[in-house]
C-alpha cells in the first residue's frame, strides 16, 4: 500500500513536471540572475562583462531620467488604482443587475479587456490627436473653440495614458470585482433592506465587507500590472514629451535593447522588483488580518 | 413606488448607453477611418457618416506589407502555444486536484503566484538565455516563452474545474481496473471538455494580446501581428505624416476576429475569468 502511493506520488511529480520547468526556467530562474546581471557591468555594446559591485545601483539614484519614470510610474499607479476601484466596483454593480440589456452590456465591457494594447493604444495617439482625434473632436461639439495637444504636454500625455489604461483595463477589474460580488448572500441584502437599509448602507455595510478578500487579491494584481506597464507606453509615447511619460518597464527596455547597456538595465529591474515585493507583501498581509 | 421603479430603469439604460457609446464610438471610429478615402481622412470636424466609402487602404496596405505571413505566424505561434499549454496544464491540475501533499501544494502556489512576476523583471536574463539557445527569432522560443505567459492562468482554472469533479468517479474506474493514464484520458478527459474549450477561448484572447515577448525575441524573419502593426509607419507609408489610414485598416484585421469572438462566447469567457479570480 505504502509502495503504490509513493508511486502514485511520483506519478503525480511526473505530471506537474512540464509546468513547473517551464514557469521555473522562464521567471525563476531569470529573475534570480537580474539581481546577479545587476551588479555587473555588462554591455553588448563595449562587449564588456565584469563585477561592478553597486556601481549601477549607484548611478540608478542620481540618474535623473530615473527620477522622472519612479515619479511617474508611482503617479500612474496610484491614479489608475484608485480609478479602478471606484469605477471598477460600479460596473461590477452594473454589470451584476438583471435586465434586458445584460447581454449587451457584458459583452460591450469584454471588448476593450480583449484588445490588444498595442492596437488601442497606437488607435489613441490618433484619438489624442488636436485636430483630427476623436476626442477633442467630441469636445468640439460642446465647446467649438477647444485645442489642446494632449499628448505634446507632459501632463496631457500622462492625463491620456491613465485614461487608455482605464479605458482599457476598468472593465477587467470590475469582471473580477463581479466574480466576488455574486457571492454575496442575497437574503442578506433582502433582509437589510427590510430594515430599512438604503442603498449606501447597503454598500459599505454588507457588500464591501464581503467582497473586500477579492477586492485586494485583484487590487494586488493590479498594483503589480499597472507598476510593469510597458506596452501602453511604447504604443502612446515611447516616454515623450521629454521622459514625461517614461514609466520605468519602458525606461528599462530602452537601456537594455537600444543602448544595451545590460547591466545597468537589470538594475533598474531589481528596483522595480523590490517595489512590487514590498507590494506583495503589504497586499498578503492586508489580506490575511481581513476574514471574510 | 412604480415612479421610483421606471427612474431606476431609466438611469440603468442611460448608464448602459454611456458605457457603450465610451467602448463602441471610437471602435467605429477606426472602422470608419479605415473605409475612407485618402482626403477625406484629415478633416475637422470628423466625418462620421460618409457614403463614399472604399477598401483602397486595405489594398495599399496588402501590397506594401505581407499581412497574410504576419496572420500566419501569429496563427502558428497561437496554435501551438494553446494546444501545449493546454496538454500540460491539464496534466498538472489534475496532479493539483489531487493530491495534497506538501510540496505539491508549495508548487502550485509557486505556479500561480509567479503570475505576479511579469516578463518585464526577467527579461534581461531571459534574453541572453533564450539567445544562448539559440532560440531567438524562432517559433520554439516563442511559443515557449507564450505557453509559460498562460500557464499560471490555465493552472489556475483547470485545477479548480478538477476539483469539482468527484473522486469516487475515478474510484469506480479504479475499481474496473483502469490505470491512471486511462482515468485522465478516458474518464476526466470527457467532462472536461467544457473547461478545455473555455480557457482555450480566452487564451487565445490574450496570445492575440501578447506584445512585449515578441517585440523582444523577434528580429525580421518571424512578425506577428502585433509587432506589424507598429511597423506600418516604416514599411507601407512614405510620407512624413503618420498614414493613420493604413494603421486604421491594419488595426480592423487584428481587432475584428477578436471581437467577433467575444461576441459568440462573452459567456464562456466571462465565467471563464471570474473562475480564475476566484482561488481563495
Amino acid at each position: 500500500m505504502r509502495n503504490l502511493r509513493a508511486r502514485k506520488l511520483l506519478v503525480a511529480w511526473l505530471l506537474v513536471l512540464p509546468v513547473l520547468a517551464i514557469r521555473l526556467a522562464t521567471t525563476a530562474y531569470p529573475t534570480f540572475s537580474v539581481f546577479w546581471y545587476s551588479l555587473r557591468d555588462y554591455s553588448f555594446l563595449l562587449r564588456i562583462n565584469e563585477f561592478s559591485g553597486f556601481e549601477n545601483l549607484s548611478y540608478l539614484v542620481t540618474d535623473p531620467k530615473i527620477g522622472s519614470a519612479f515619479s511617474f510610474t508611482f503617479t500612474f499607479t496610484v491614479v489608475s488604482i484608485t480609478l479602478m476601484l471606484l469605477g471598477g466596483i460600479a460596473l461590477a454593480h452594473l454589470l451584476n443587475v438583471q435586465f434586458g440589456a445584460r447581454r449587451f452590456l457584458r459583452t460591450t465591457a469584454l471588448i476593450p479587456w480583449a484588445l490588444p494594447m498595442i492596437v488601442a493604444g497606437i488607435a489613441a495617439r490618433w484619438a489624442f490627436n488636436d485636430v483630427y482625434g476623436i476626442v477633442n473632436d467630441l469636445v468640439r461639439r460642446f465647446a467649438a473653440d477647444f485645442h489642446y495637444d494632449w499628448l505634446v504636454s507632459p501632463v496631457g500625455a500622462q492625463t491620456a495614458i491613465i485614461a487608455v489604461d482605464f479605458w482599457k483595463n476598468v472593465s477587467f477589474f470590475a469582471i473580477l470585482t463581479l466574480a466576488g460580488l455574486q457571492n454575496v448572500p442575497s437574503e442578506l441584502h433582502e433582509s437589510a433592506k427590510i430594515d430599512g437599509a438604503g442603498p449606501v448602507t447597503l454598500l459599505v455595510r454588507i457588500t464591501l465587507p464581503h467582497i473586500r478578500r477579492t477586492l485586494i487579491i485583484v487590487t494586488l494584481f493590479f498594483i503589480m500590472w499597472r507598476l510593469s506597464s510597458f506596452d501602453i507606453v511604447y504604443a502612446m509615447t515611447l516616454g515623450g514629451p521629454g521622459s514625461s511619460t517614461s514609466l520605468l518597464a519602458f525606461r528599462m527596455y530602452e537601456e537594455a535593447f537600444k543602448n544595451l547597456n545590460i547591466g545597468y538595465a537589470s538594475s533598474i529591474a531589481v528596483a522595480l522588483f523590490l517595489i512590487m515585493a514590498a507590494a506583495g507583501v503589504a497586499g498578503i498581509l492586508l489580506y490575511r488580518r481581513v476574514d471574510y | 413606488m412604480t415612479g421610483r421603479r421606471t427612474l431606476q430603469r431609466a438611469l440603468l439604460i442611460a448608464v448602459t448607453a454611456a458605457v457603450a457609446f465610451v467602448v463602441l464610438w471610437p471602435m467605429y471610429w477606426i472602422l470608419i477611418s479605415s473605409l475612407k478615402p485618402p482626403g477625406r481622412l484629415f478633416s475637422s470636424p470628423i466625418e462620421y457618416f460618409s457614403l463614399a466609402l472604399t477598401l483602397d487602404n486595405y489594398r495599399r496596405l496588402f501590397s506594401g506589407m505581407d499581412v497574410a505571413s504576419m496572420a500566419a505566424a501569429t496563427g502558428v505561434i497561437t496554435g501551438f502555444s494553446l494546444v501545449i499549454t493546454m496538454v500540460i496544464c491539464t496534466a498538472a491540475g489534475y496532479a493539483f486536484a489531487r493530491f495534497d501533499h506538501k510540496l505539491v501544494l508549495l508548487a502550485f502556489g509557486f505556479v500561480i503566484f509567479s503570475a505576479m512576476v511579469p516578463f518585464v523583471i526577467s527579461i534581461v536574463p531571459m534574453y541572453v538565455f533564450i539567445r544562448a539557445l539559440g532560440l531567438v527569432d524562432t517559433y520554439p522560443g516563442l511559443v515557449l516563452l507564450y505557453t509559460s505567459h498562460l500557464i499560471p492562468f490555465t493552472v489556475a482554472v483547470m485545477t479548480g474545474f478538477i476539483k469539482q469533479i468527484p473522486v469516487t468517479i475515478e474510484e469506480a474506474a479504479e475499481v474496473d481496473g483502469a490505470g491512471m493514464t486511462t482515468i485522465i484520458v478516458r474518464v476526466i478527459g470527457p467532462l472536461l471538455k467544457p473547461a478545455i474549450a473555455t480557457v482555450t477561448i480566452i487564451n487565445f484572447i490574450i496570445c492575440m494580446n501578447e506584445f512585449f515577448i515578441p517585440l523582444i525575441f523577434t528580429i525580421r524573419k518571424i512578425v506577428p501581428l502585433a509587432v506589424g502593426i507598429t511597423k506600418v509607419p516604416r514599411d507601407v507609408a512614405s510620407h512624413y505624416v503618420e498614414p493613420w489610414d493604413l494603421i486604421s485598416a491594419m488595426g480592423m484585421l487584428i481587432m475584428a476576429p477578436i471581437v467577433i469572438f467575444v461576441v459568440i462566447f462573452e459567456k464562456r469567457i466571462l465565467s471563464g475569468l471570474m473562475a480564475g479570480s476566484i482561488k481563495e
